[in-house]
């Protein structure tokens, strides 16, 4: 499925089932995100992480409004299956998605200007170098005998003042590699959209609204 | 009105990114405190001690940026990154982002992007705490609480997000402004 389509889908229904109160509907949401995943080769290993740790907070969720709510039981039912909804659904986005993708279809499927979809990515390929910078900072405070933790303001003046250099580097590059803002592009890589998404993100729009209307417990 | 570009688009993306990077120290610290506070019926506390924590992107990219929209990206590229780099909560992860986001944004809004001090801060930090809060009273199901344990929990967010996004945050561009790095308009 094309990639924006599919995330919009999965946040439009992960808000309406934040403001319903129908739980065979996230259980039928929770079995279909199952299925997707274990179709996406699902490593075991990952589907039990995101079983273990919604368990956990559903349940604390739970116990904690029975000890000082007055929610009904189908009311608790309902917020221990919406966690779930919201993991596994989450998942199959994640799973099946690279940011990559995303962002090339963001950029030409939803109209996002090349500045941000670029912008992004120069950053997001950062990444391993962030987190190599952050254990700079702590080690060198360290050896000066500061211990820096993450409430120190130290830390974030010094990462940010490395994000600033960073940052104007990497566009400088990018212009120096004949990027221009707003400029027309061209794409080596087309993302489709086509009809038969459109008619998955249609089709599984109006299930969850038949479901949600049907009177479903 | 100021405007973004592609040097303020991978500035905002790599300030969340490096947020999204030190508050991986506080992961465990999450769940070891949740679930401390679980067996008494407290584990939404823990979310609601540390969620100044997570909000922190917001006024800080508001702060150090100051264009339109950047307190929202600050904290909607936070939980993009989250999400991408294994955040359980996958694309579920956008909507708080997002929730979060425009409770930051609002209290710059408030103050029209022409006021950056004390007072946006504290309007920040209110902000972001009504309006997460009416996010959890739904999403959560705080609603169903008892008013007197409802209001310990607003007030406990409150103080987190006043700690972390406006008193640290206070803090940290204290030292931008002394190091001459803030846009000029920051002390006009």
């Amino acid at each position: 499925m094309n990639p924006t389509l599919k995330l919009t889908v999965i946040v439009l229904i992960a808000l309406e089932v934040s403001f319903t109160q129908v739980w065979t509907v996230n259980v039928a949401l929770i079995v279909v995100g199952l299925v997707i995943l274990l179709l996406a080769h699902i490593r075991l290993r990952t589907l039990l992480w995101l079983t273990a740790v919604p368990l956990f907070f559903a349940s604390a969720l739970v116990w904690s409004l029975m000890l000082r709510g007055n929610a009904s039981p189908h009311f608790l039912i309902v917020l221990f299956t919406r966690m779930f909804v919201y993991v596994y659904l989450g998942a199959t986005f994640t799973q099946t998605t690279a940011p990559l993708d995303l962002t090339r279809s963001l950029e030409q499927n939803a109209k996002l200007p090349s500045k941000f979809a670029y912008g992004f990515l120069a950053a997001f390929n950062l990444f391993p170098k962030i987190r190599a910078e952050v254990a700079t900072v702590r080690a060198a405070a360290l050896m000066r005998g500061q211990v820096l933790h993450v409430w120190s303001p130290q830390l974030y003046f010094k990462v940010i003042l490395t994000a600033m250099t960073w940052s104007e580097q990497l566009a400088d590059a990018m212009t120096s590699h004949g990027y221009v803002e707003g400029a027309p592009r061209t794409y080596a890589l087309t993302i489709p959209l086509r009809s038969r998404d459109w008619v998955y993100f249609v089709g599984s729009l109006a299930l969850v609204q038949v479901g949600l209307c049907l009177g479903l417990p | 009105m100021a405007r973004w570009h592609v040097k303020d688009i991978i500035l905002v993306t790599i300030l969340a990114i490096f947020m999204g990077v030190i508050f991986w120290v506080t992961g465990p610290l999450y769940t070891v405190l949740g679930a401390a506070l679980a067996p008494f019926g407290l584990q939404p506390m823990a979310n609601d001690l540390l969620l100044g924590l997570w909000c922190m992107a917001g006024p800080l990219a508001g702060f150090v940026i100051r264009i339109p929209g950047a307190a929202t990206l600050g904290e909607l590229l936070g939980s993009v990154v989250e999400m991408f780099l294994g955040g359980m909560w996958g694309a579920a992860t956008l909507i708080s982002g997002i929730v979060q986001g425009v409770g930051s944004e609002l209290g710059f809004v408030l103050t029209g992007y022409k006021r950056y001090n004390w007072l946006t801060l504290v309007l920040s930090a209110l902000t972001t705490t009504l309006v997460t809060f009416g996010w959890d009273f739904f999403r959560s199901g705080y609603n169903k609480y008892q008013f007197g344990f409802m209001m310990v929990l607003l007030i406990t967010r409150f103080i987190s997000v006043f700690v972390f996004g406006g008193v640290l945050t206070k803090l940290i561009t204290n030292l931008l402004s002394r190091a001459h790095v803030l846009s000029p308009r920051a002390n006009a």
